[in-house]
């Protein structure tokens, strides 16, 4: 008869648990990293009085989570993508909203710039179209310079964001190692029951993690889980954290590298890919860098034809024109790693075959070796570095101090710095070549009808390019160059010397004379103004088949098109972790509807076995009664 | 599979941000009145609208400079048709004063006349344009190109010609220099002129000189000399005789494929020369026929003289009329094709705006529809959140 007694009271009892973890479900359907919880029950050992078995009640065995690592594992990887592109959408679409359409106002300033050297060719004496030219040019420098102030700004706020995401790792992983502590002690202590709670704790604490770094775990037998970061480096092994710190890159120390202690070589940038911080530092040389690049190189190739065109001219009181626009040559700089004070210097050898591309200069058993690192390849060099034979590679001519300590690492930036330094330095209209720098006649007396063309620079840096020659035809087949020499008249031939180029044709009579001479005064000449003017659409970069313009118009289409591609792979991550996250709430999460049926279900339980212990008390009683009775 | 209540909540919120960001784009495209704002939402098209904005800056930039052309051309235009009319005027005058019976105060008073002339064409050699350039300077525009002088006039200009860009690889003169305008003018008939020496003291004048046969003709200098009244013979520079024959009176003389004619009375040892044409200003032509007219008349010696210089003059004044309309024909030409250019770069113009606006301007039929839908699909979502919020079985504990 007691056993009925028992058996109720331990139905009772399991059921009052049972109604206590559904409650407890109830409460914390919306916390942040709760498993559902549910008792196990089990039947208690049977009584056996020899032919027959009696069970002898329910016993509460444990309370157990739904967690299924698996699940959770696709969680966090998901998460880690997501983190990634989240961080790297953030600065591409910064990055296409500065550039807009009209890549930050460049091309609208380019445009007016070429419209202003045609007003200036229109009316190359006047101070008003000069000076409209000047501000024009201010305008082009301005729009570089803001453009690339706003792209080194996002720059700078990466290295704040990396500051404080290795910040939060380190306070992460410290507590997920406290949390480890914990979870051992608290395993051994009971038994092998579960510390659910603790475990749910930790379980968040990885996937807040992931979001910010891409994380693999290995769980020990003891409970304790290791984390680990980047290419394999412990985070978190059992109850000790090793921290994550930032160092200065070793070419450039205001640009912040993520370090671990037991990495080879420390620093571990390289390996991660994925969480806001594999974000962080893809924004910043997937997108960042290559744009202050493209734009650098576009501002290099720009300024020079520019100002090599100036400088064919002559301005107002014929002196041959200033440069009208100044940029910063290349950068180059030693690794901090360098066991040596070795310096290299870079400057543009050919304008055209320049790329967009940084460089990484390697002196390596007696050999150097240049990698481009926009596609990580390696670029054939010629030279041997010294100044009377630089080497050259893309355009670029290096001149390396001295020979470098084996192993010693340059860092080459062609035109990282280009368009931050890019400025406008004339200021005074009438220093504005407009006019051509020859001019020729024919005499009046020429009894001929042979023409001579107007004549072309085509180098100016010749000494002699200003001098007065006189070409006078000996036979009408023949002509003398300042009353020397004969040459062989070829009609509309051209004749080069001093630096300029002509071209006589028709028929000339002998005796007839041409001059080519100095246009010092030829202040209504607008024929440089027009070449500066038709720069417009010739080909300047990539060897002369793009043009400014077209450069301009690839790298609005490029920022485009990688800001796009982000915004779709962000999407469709989002679509991933959507998905991840409903499958661990399947797993893992509460549903209010299915704990008021379990609530029910207990209470109903409950009520059963109260009934049962009520029926014993009344058997109980009638047994008594009989007693008494009888 | 199971849903729970706070996942539900969270894609819900998802939604809506997704759905009220869409809302906010095509709100924001309907009032810009662009396909796109930035890049990302088009690449292609973005980097096409800036190299078709480019084209088009450019294009309109060719408008303007083929207007700032034709005011400079018009200018020129004008001042060569006044040229044209003191020409004519002053060769109204030579023929005028070429006549035994005009007086010498009448001769004298249409030398004042000529030289009044010869002041108007210097003035016309100086026109300037609107911004003060000199427009026959060549390329020294800031400096008076003309200045008379005893024989003529000093030319201070050069021989530069600018040019103005109208086109894609198109440019065209704006102007022609004062030595092609006024100066490079051929004498006589372009190919020889035929004078009368200083001292003859006959009465021949110099008629109508022309070119028989261009291929006979070698270029050089003849002399036609009288060896009687009535017996010339031709010799050449190197005094080798070409031809000789009789005269009578308004006879034609033709030699080497070129052949002048001779009226009146030449004397004895008489001289006529047959030279090359040269290069001569329009002013130094003037000035010749403001001093013939000064000096000449008199005796039939005298007025032969005075014919034959101011034949020679009228000679040259043609030239000279004939040149200016040349200048004229290439300033009507480059005038025409600054039109031609000019519709072409307005049609060009509406192709490339049409182009701009395929890509970037919005259609609004389709924007219209998809902001309908957006706001349908995020009031449906919003009615779909408050129902399945009201389900709770706890509701009927």
């Amino acid at each position: 008869m007691s056993d009925i007694f028992g058996i109720s009271v331990s139905a009772l009892q399991a059921f009052q648990a049972a109604i206590s973890v559904t409650s407890n479900n109830v409460a914390n359907a919306s916390t942040p990293g709760y498993s559902r919880e549910s008792v196990v029950l089990s039947a208690a050992a049977p009584q056996s009085n020899g032919t027959t078995s009696i069970g002898s009640g329910v016993n509460v065995i444990s309370v157990t989570r739904a967690f299924n690592q698996a699940t959770n594992n696709q969680l966090n990887s998901s998460q880690s993508s997501l983190g990634q592109l989240n961080a790297l959408q953030n600065y591409t679409s910064q990055i296409d909203n500065i550039v807009g359409t009209t890549a930050g106002g460049i091309s609208t300033a380019l445009q007016d710039f070429y419209s202003a050297w045609s007003d200036v060719a229109n009316n190359p004496t006047s101070a008003a179209t000069r000076q409209a030219l000047l501000g024009k040019a201010q305008s082009v420098a301005n729009s570089f310079g803001s453009m690339s102030s706003q792209l080194n700004s996002l720059n700078t706020d990466i290295n704040s964001r990396i500051t404080a995401d290795v910040q939060q790792i380190n306070s992460i992983g410290a507590s997920i190692s406290k949390l480890n502590q914990q979870i051992v002690v608290s395993t051994a202590q009971s038994g092998g029951t579960p510390p659910n709670t603790l475990l749910d704790q930790r379980d968040k604490l990885v996937s807040d993690l992931s979001s910010l770094i891409g994380v693999s775990t290995t769980t020990d037998s003891n409970g304790a889980l290791n984390v680990f970061v980047g290419n394999g480096q412990p985070l978190v092994l059992q109850g000790t954290t090793t921290s994550l710190t930032t160092v200065g890159n070793p070419f450039n120390s205001s640009q912040l590298e993520i370090s671990s202690s037991t990495a080879a070589g420390n620093v571990i940038s390289g390996a991660i890919t994925s969480g806001d911080l594999g974000g962080l530092l893809a924004a910043r040389t997937q997108a960042i860098q290559p744009v202050l690049n493209q734009l650098g190189q576009i501002a290099t190739a720009f300024s020079q034809a520019v100002n090599s065109q100036q400088n064919a001219g002559l301005d107002l009181s014929g002196q041959f024109g200033a440069n009208l626009f100044s940029v910063a040559g290349p950068h180059a700089v030693a690794s901090a790693k360098n066991t040596d004070n070795t310096s290299v210097a870079v400057s543009i050898a050919n304008v055209g075959a320049l790329t967009s591309s940084d460089y990484v200069l390697t002196y390596k058993a007696g050999a150097y070796s240049l990698t481009r690192s926009s596609d990580g390849s390696s670029v054939a060099l010629s030279g041997a570095g010294t100044v009377a034979s630089p080497l050259t590679a893309d355009g670029l001519s290096i001149v390396v101090s001295a020979t470098p300590a084996s192993g010693d690492q340059f860092l080459i930036q062609p035109t990282a710095q280009t368009a931050g330094s890019f400025a406008a330095v004339l200021t005074d209209p009438s220093k504005i070549a407009a006019a051509g720098a020859v001019q020729t006649s024919a005499a009046n007396s020429n009894a001929g009808n042979a023409t001579i063309s107007s004549g072309t620079v085509v180098n100016a840096a010749n000494p002699n390019l200003l001098n007065t020659t006189s070409i006078q035809f000996i036979t009408p087949t023949t002509y003398s160059v300042n009353g020397a020499g004969s040459f062989a008249y070829t009609a509309g031939a051209n004749i080069s010397l001093n630096g300029w180029q002509v071209a006589i044709s028709g028929t000339p009579a002998a005796g007839d004379t041409f001059t080519v001479k100095s246009n010092a005064g030829g202040t209504g000449d607008n024929r440089n103004a027009l070449a500066s003017a038709n720069q417009q659409t010739q080909g300047i970069l990539a060897n002369g088949t793009i043009s400014v313009n077209g450069a301009v118009s690839s790298l609005i289409t490029g920022i485009g098109s990688e800001a796009q591609q982000v915004n779709t792979a962000q999407a469709a991550q989002t679509a991933v972790n959507t998905q991840a996250q409903s499958n661990v709430q399947s797993v893992s999460g509460v549903n209010l509807d299915e704990e008021a049926a379990s609530l029910l279900q207990w209470q109903q339980s409950y009520q059963a076995a109260a009934q049962a212990l009520k029926i014993g008390s009344s058997l109980f009683q009638s047994l008594l009664t009989a007693v008494q009775a009888a | 599979m199971r849903v729970t209540q706070s996942l539900n909540q969270a894609q819900f919120l998802a939604a809506m941000t997704q759905l009220e960001s869409n809302l906010s784009k095509t709100q924001n495209s309907i009032s810009t009145n662009l396909a796109f704002n930035t890049p990302s939402q088009n690449p292609v098209a973005a980097g096409s609208v800036n190299n078709y904005d480019q084209a088009l800056a450019q294009s309109q930039q060719y408008d303007s400079n083929s207007n700032s052309a034709q005011t400079r051309l018009s200018i020129e235009d004008t001042a060569l048709s006044q040229v044209q009319t003191q020409l004519q005027s002053l060769r109204d005058l030579a023929l005028q004063a070429n006549n035994s019976s005009v007086s010498s105060q009448d001769r004298t008073a249409i030398a004042t006349q000529a030289a009044q002339i010869q002041n108007s064409l210097l003035s016309l050699a100086n026109t300037q344009d609107g911004n003060g350039e000199y427009i026959f300077g060549g390329f020294s525009t800031n400096t008076q190109p003309f200045a008379l002088t005893p024989s003529g006039a000093s030319y201070s200009g050069d021989q530069g010609q600018r040019q103005v860009q109208i086109a894609a690889g198109q440019t065209i003169a704006d102007g022609d220099n004062g030595d092609s305008v006024f100066n490079q003018i051929k004498t006589g008939n372009g190919t020889f002129l035929a004078s009368a020496a200083a001292g003859n003291t006959g009465a021949g004048v110099l008629g109508a000189s022309t070119v028989q046969n261009p291929a006979a003709y070698d270029g050089g200098t003849y002399a036609i000399k009288f060896t009687a009244a009535n017996t010339y013979e031709v010799r050449d520079s190197a005094n080798v005789l070409v031809t000789s024959g009789t005269y009578t009176d308004g006879q034609s003389i033709a030699f080497r494929g070129v052949q002048v004619t001779l009226t009146g009375q030449p004397a004895t040892g008489d001289s006529f020369t047959v030279a090359p044409s040269t290069n001569q200003s329009m002013f130094t032509t003037v000035q010749n026929l403001v001093s013939a007219l000064q000096s000449g008349g008199g005796n039939s010696a005298a007025q032969a003289k005075l014919s034959n210089l101011l034949g020679t003059a009228i000679e040259n004044i043609d030239q000279a009329l004939g040149q200016t309309s040349n200048t004229r024909a290439t300033i009507g030409a480059r005038l025409n094709s600054i039109t031609t250019q000019q519709s072409v770069s307005s049609s060009q113009q509406i192709q490339l705006q049409s182009s701009i606006s395929s890509l970037q301007s919005l259609d609004y039929a389709s924007a219209i529809t998809t902001l309908d839908l957006q706001n349908t699909t995020l009031s449906a979502s919003m009615q779909a959140y408050t129902l399945t919020q009201g389900l709770s079985l706890f509701k009927y504990l």
